[in-house]
């Protein structure tokens, strides 16, 4: 018996032709595990959206045909009746919270339905003991990491007991770790019966949970394979579909994890880093604060006394999170300014302010860094004295010549990010440094980022990009470089390049 | 020590009340200084030594500065300057902090219930509590772009005022947009809005504490009107 019904569905959104449907046509057994996967833009979110009814009731536009959920039609049906019957993890775990603890959030959905306090005590008690969530509870969720955030929001949407789970692309901002224990959670609640679309780019972590792969393009369902099907598909396939790879190579799991055992190899054209040492604890201090050593070792969040990385080349900086990735990308890059590293370039010796100049980090969340009103000014402010043709030289190197005088906030993320990178090469900065650049993006977006970053290296710059992508690794990376409990561990030679 | 957020909100309400009626005598002072040390202490029992100490010492100083150094009759920019500054931290200031207290001590969860056994309606509690969300969001947000604005040495805007409010705006209000855009989704698809009235896990309920400082407000307010205006 079909629990999901889309029949003849058409859509299109207000003012976008992005993300609309074609004719989809969509049954969904109860209990099966769907994955819909293909690029950016070619409907798999607006699918999500049909189902949990944000599409025609939050998201507008014109929708013809009949979408049917447990027995709900859902263009009749208003959001809040479907809420315990229809639960949706979102893909940004900074924008899906109402509340600011973790208790709070758990309780939301329940609290909305109105239920009695002891019936959401129980269910409360129920989901934490059925997640592992007890070391998290009770705590702000604007000090939890990713993965934690993420498990949080899957509580939060199992505690309405839904029958029907939706996730949307739900390991964009997650390490390999908590992708493993966010598969568990998947594998779950397919024991306990649910059905569960996902919609993703990473498939890795799905192989061997999926009943049926949709595939979709240009919001048409293009092909379908059964879940064995999916699991024995070929390298050279996958890749034919411009999907992420469906089976990763042990070595690489090892790189990603910060678990390879090579230790540190020889660079002869390097950049050296010294004293590198920064903890976010605060220790009390009258008139000056105490520099840090290698010596504090534990109280440390990063402790990197010196290390030699290679100039020129892209280094792929990885290991779990909450292990010094960020901090080290934020060091290096001056922006903490307790830390006194020093930085050896070119025989010169950078510190203190002057890190500033020859080091510039994207961030990952790149609107963060737009400020100005044209792509042009955005690269002049970034010039200490402006000239417009070395602007119009970068702007070309990058492909954005074109949207010289466009809102940096009228582009699309990828061309954001690469509005950034100009402003970056315009201000003089030598190294580039990378914070996920590539996480949400789908393979064909993940390859342009991982070619740019190449053409980077080759004008001369040097790139450490930090990634939980092992596909961007082996895509672009000259070396790897891994840390962990803010140490460096290890800085090895890519095999594939 | 846990004070029920309905006490918090009458705090909130009284100090500022006590703090904007202009207080002309010494005994007035006296009740007025007592109001603001209400938040203080507070915020010691709740281990923040450093803002409680912050907050006194910038309250302590511009008040000095008020009784000792200022007088109708300064003239020059710097006591202009400082007329203006000491007005503003004594005037506002002890409202400021209280209702910071409450924003960092109260849980949304709280909130909401308290607002539920006001019988405020859903609609309006819901606003509110998306307000004391957004706190946090903000400053997160902030923060990053800070980090991007110094990397890009535009921290003053060049020396152009309007510039460095634009570059702190713009890439700020683009991102609370989208995030509060996504989070009305995200809360929607859990039922928030529905007919049904909101439950609460909640239970709130008015201990010792809450009735003393109650009662210790609301007899300042009484002694503090009747003392200004009526004798």
């Amino acid at each position: 018996m079909s629990i999901i019904d889309l029949e003849n569905v058409n859509f299109q959104y207000k003012g976008s032709r992005d993300g609309s449907l074609n004719n989809i046509n969509l049954h969904i057994e109860k209990g099966q595990t769907v994955l819909l996967c293909g690029a950016s833009g070619s409907g798999k979110t607006s699918i999500i959206r049909l189902i949990n009814g944000l599409i025609p009731h939050y998201y507008s536009g014109e929708l013809e045909g009949d979408i049917r959920v447990a027995g709900h039609d859902i263009k009749q049906t208003e959001l809040h009746k479907l809420a315990g019957t229809v639960g949706t993890v979102f893909q940004n775990p900074r924008s899906q919270f109402f509340s600011v603890d973790t208790d709070g959030e758990i309780v939301f959905g329940p609290e909305n339905i109105g239920l009695e306090p002891k019936e959401i005590k129980a269910r409360l008690n129920d989901v934490v003991a059925e997640m592992d969530l007890d070391e998290i509870l009770g705590r702000s969720i604007f000090n939890l990491s990713g993965g934690q955030k993420q498990r949080i929001a899957c509580a939060s949407v199992a505690a309405l007991l839904p029958d029907v789970i939706l996730l949307d692309e739900p390991s964009s901002n997650l390490d390999f770790d908590s992708i493993e224990l966010l598969r568990g959670i998947i594998m779950e609640w397919k024991r306990q019966g649910k059905t569960i679309v996902i919609s993703e780019h990473r498939l890795w972590y799905l192989k061997d949970a999926v009943d049926r792969v949709i595939y979709m393009e240009n919001g048409k369902i293009a092909r379908e394979w059964t879940g064995d099907e999916f699991n024995s598909l070929g390298e050279e396939e996958v890749k034919t579909y411009k999907l992420r790879p469906v089976v990763l190579e042990e070595e690489l799991i090892r790189d990603i994890r910060g678990e390879s055992t090579s230790l540190f190899c020889d660079v002869e054209n390097n950049i050296e880093l010294k004293d590198f040492f920064f903890s976010y604890k605060t220790r009390p201090y009258l008139l000056f604060k105490k520099k840090f050593k290698e010596s504090d070792g534990d109280l440390l969040n990063l402790n990197i006394p010196s290390l030699k990385i290679p100039k020129g080349k892209v280094i792929g900086l990885v290991g779990p999170n909450g292990t010094g990735k960020s901090t080290f990308l934020r060091c290096l890059c001056g922006l903490e300014g307790d830390c006194k590293g020093k930085i050896v370039f070119d025989g010169k010796t950078y510190k203190g302010r002057q890190i500033l100049k020859i080091c510039y980090l994207v961030m990952q969340d790149v609107n963060h860094q737009l400020f100005t009103d044209s792509v042009k000014s955005e690269v002049m402010l970034s010039m200490k004295d402006e000239d417009e043709k070395r602007c119009d030289e970068i702007l070309e190197s990058l492909g954005l010549l074109g949207y010289k005088d466009t809102h940096p906030m009228a582009l699309s993320g990828g061309q954001k990010q690469r509005v950034a990178i100009a402003s970056a090469i315009a201000s003089g900065a030598e190294i580039l440094l990378f914070d996920e650049p590539t996480s949400g993006l789908d393979y064909s977006h993940m390859e342009k980022v991982g070619e740019l970053l190449q053409e980077l290296a080759s004008m001369g710059a040097s790139v450490i990009v930090s990634t939980h992508d092992p596909e961007l690794i082996s895509e672009c990376c000259d070396y790897v470089l891994g840390i962990k409990h803010g140490k460096a561990v290890y800085l090895k030679k890519n095999k594939e390049l | 020590m846990r004070l029920d957020p309905r006490t918090k909100l009458y705090m909130v309400f009284v100090v500022s009340l006590i703090v904007m009626m202009s207080a002309t005598t010494p005994f007035l002072w006296a009740i007025r200084l007592s109001i603001t040390l209400i938040p203080i202490i507070l915020m010691i029992l709740e281990k923040k030594y450093s803002s409680a100490l912050k907050f006194l010492l910038a309250y302590a100083s511009a008040l000095v500065l008020t009784f000792y150094f200022l007088s109708e009759q300064s003239e020059g920019l710097i006591a202009s300057l400082l007329i203006g500054y000491c007005g503003i931290v004594v005037q506002f200031m002890p409202a400021i902090i209280t209702a910071w207290y409450v924003v960092r001590t109260t849980k949304i969860g709280e909130f909401m219930s308290c607002m539920q056994k006001m019988h405020v309606p859903d609609g309006i509690a819901v606003s509110l509590a998306v307000v004391m969300r957004f706190f946090p969001t903000i400053k997160e947000e902030y923060s990053s772009i800070n980090d991007a604005m110094r990397m890009r040495g535009v921290m003053l805007g060049g020396g152009n005022v309007l510039r460095m409010f634009e570059f702190r705006m713009i890439p700020l209000l683009f991102s609370c947009v989208n995030i509060g855009e996504e989070l009305s989704a995200a809360a929607i698809t859990r039922g928030l809005g529905g007919e049904n009235k909101r439950s609460s896990l909640i239970e709130l309920k008015l201990g010792l504490a809450d009735y003393l400082l109650m009662a210790f407000l609301t007899a300042s307010t009484v002694i503090f009107v009747v003392y200004k205006y009526l004798l």
